[in-house]
């Protein structure tokens, strides 16, 4: 250690700095084309074509400035995709960080058998979304879905849940939080395990019952993971649902789960919009900038751990 | 001692009884008892699709819609499976979806493990601007990449091929962060002493740090594989054809097609999930402690 430093500040290691220097040269170019290229020259790209009246069949794209984004503030469609976008991010990031908080602080004091019910919690993160839309239609299908058949032994009637405009978005929320709760439950976990255990025997000997434990000490310390996982989530929801969406509603019934994600997709690639669908997908990428910024300045996110 | 165990059980309450082991294990007993159950519960409810679909995928259609459900088909068959097989082309989903997952997530390991490296373990001019402008680009949602980079993919050729699937996702931000964060764990000394052995900077970088760097290597491969095997948005909009298809895609159209065939659709979402699931099954000591190991931390 103090050779190094020692070596660092005599320049030392000046010998060897032509290899370093091209080595990471070598590495670094492929690496900043490669960025330029696909990750900031289609940003812009991207504005350019929300610039225009973008079809991809014939050639002609007129340039009609900022008409598209006009287009959007006066389109009640849009307001109800906003809408549907929010209603599904903010419940489904509360209430699935709220069940997996649950579930992390009952799993944690378990050693027998942890593994495996953090296995079991963890399936539906490792299945893809398509799979799973794919059986939750089929149990939530109305007149032989799972849920009614067993919801009818217990007397209660029938519920179209996705192909009702109440019971649609609920639905896919849901499911949402089972394909989620898996991860964010280890997430919790690995924070959980950052409290000192001091902080509980000291209380305990002062006679704290389990519930003050919770309340008092795990609660608080553990906030900024909990408040790292709303963010992200929320964060996520923006630009989130599209595969559970496309594959178990398909935005309906009447557009009462037709998310941005979701939206975007259809403008582009089925109604053949692209400029339209650009400028959705700036508004999109403007709410999620300011989200992220508000989090820098809520919560001084520590890059280097 | 096993106090502190006790984390956040609300049965756990009477702390008069302290003192004596009997009554020690007996609020053992009971306050890991009432975890068990609320677990077991939650964990009966995230396995019942999962069970349901293999119930459902060994059922004639007749079975499918028959009311009381029942767990066990009364005739299983295995005609589901071989429909899917026969209309699905399951084989060609299975080779194209593992052939295009394998190269990339092998690229998006080297690259980052490369990438990590450089900006965890070097001192030159720029590197943190260069790391944090890298950086950047992760809260870019990918709705707004999906239309410039389908234009650009048409207009150099690719529109429809593999290439189009793998050359844009090379680089991958995520993993680079997290072996950038990995690297602070492998000591600089071994690596100058290295230099000074003579090593090539190549040399040091495959031959020592990638082996040191194991326990986020192997879970970063599992999450890559697993996001590059289900990646489904992108392979939608780019590949028409086919013969091309992933799973993801191939599982959506087919269910589109059967719609009302539950049995051989739930025999599709089971052939799509099981290889995944089982693989998972296989390495997931990795992956669950590597998720805490590679510093997912608020």
């Amino acid at each position: 250690m103090i050779q190094t430093f020692v070596q660092r500040f005599t320049g030392n290691r000046s010998t060897l700095r032509a290899a370093e220097h091209r080595f990471i040269v070598i590495a670094l170019i492929p690496t900043i084309l490669f960025y330029a290229i696909v990750k900031f020259y289609p940003i812009f790209f991207s504005f350019f074509i929300s610039m225009h009246e973008w079809s991809l069949f014939g050639n002609v794209s007129p340039f009609v400035g900022f008409d598209n984004y006009a287009l959007l503030a006066k389109d009640s469609l849009f307001y109800k995709v906003m809408w549907n976008t929010m209603y599904r991010t903010f419940a489904g990031t509360f209430l699935g960080a709220f069940c997996s908080l649950i579930v992390a602080l009952i799993l944690n004091p378990i050693k027998r058998g942890s593994i495996l019910l953090r296995l079991i919690y963890f399936l539906p993160v490792m299945t893809s979304v398509i799979a799973s839309a794919t059986i939750w239609k089929w149990m939530l299908q109305t007149r032989f879905g799972l849920l009614n058949q067993l919801l009818s032994v217990v007397g209660i009637q029938p519920v179209p849940w996705l192909q009702s405009t109440t019971w649609a978005m609920p639905s896919i929320i849901v499911m949402g939080i089972w394909g989620g709760i898996g991860f964010t439950v280890i997430i919790y976990l690995a924070g959980l395990k950052g409290i000192p255990r001091d902080y509980y025997e000291a209380a305990e000997i002062d006679g704290a019952s389990s519930i003050q434990l919770a309340l008092k000490i795990t609660l608080p310390l553990l906030k900024p993971v909990v408040s790292f996982v709303l963010i992200t989530g929320v964060i996520g929801g923006f630009s989130g649902g599209f595969q559970a969406i496309y594959m178990m509603t398909g935005g309906g019934p009447l557009d009462s789960t037709r998310v941005l994600a979701l939206h975007i997709y259809d403008y582009a690639f089925q109604r053949m919009f692209m400029g339209q669908a650009s400028s959705m997908s700036f508004v999109l990428f403007a709410i999620v900038l300011i989200l992220t910024l508000v989090q820098f300045k809520l919560q001084r996110v520590d890059w280097e751990l | 001692m096993a106090n502190q165990d006790f984390v956040g059980v609300p049965s756990q309450i009477d702390t008069q009884s302290l003192s004596g082991a009997s009554s020690e294990f007996q609020r053992l007993r009971r306050g890991l008892l009432f975890n068990y159950l609320v677990l077991g519960a939650g964990a009966i409810l995230m396995v019942v699709p999962f069970i349901w679909m293999i119930s459902t995928s060994f059922k004639p259609q007749a079975e499918t819609v028959s009311f009381p459900p029942r767990l066990f088909p009364i005739s299983p068959t295995i005609s589901n499976y071989i429909d899917v097989f026969d209309r699905a082309n399951m084989g060609r989903l299975y080779w194209n979806t593992t052939f295009i997952s394998v190269i990339k997530t092998v690229f998006n390991i080297y690259t980052s493990a490369l990438l990590g490296y450089i900006f965890g373990k070097f001192v030159f001019r720029g590197r943190d601007i260069i790391f944090y402008i890298l950086l950047s680009t992760w809260i870019i949602p990918f709705e707004v990449y999906l239309i410039p980079l389908y234009l650009m993919t048409v207009q150099v050729g690719w529109a429809d091929t593999f290439t189009a699937l793998i050359v844009p996702e090379i680089f991958t931000v995520y993993a680079m962060f997290m072996f950038r964060q990995f690297m602070y764990t492998i000591p600089t000394e071994l690596i100058d002493a290295a230099r000074i052995d003579g090593a090539g900077e190549w040399y040091i970088f495959h031959r020592i740090i990638i082996p040191l760097s194991r326990a986020a290597l192997f879970t970063l491969v599992a999450f890559y594989f697993m996001w590059n095997w289900n990646d489904f948005l992108w392979p939608l909009v780019v590949i028409s054809d086919h013969d091309k298809y992933v799973i993801t895609v191939g599982l959506a159209t087919f269910v589109g097609e059967f719609w009302n065939q539950y049995g051989v659709i739930m025999a599709g979402a089971s052939l799509a999930i099981i290889p995944i699931l089982a693989l998972f099954i296989a390495v997931q000591r990795f992956i669950i402690e590597g998720v805490v190991l590679t510093g997912l931390k608020g």
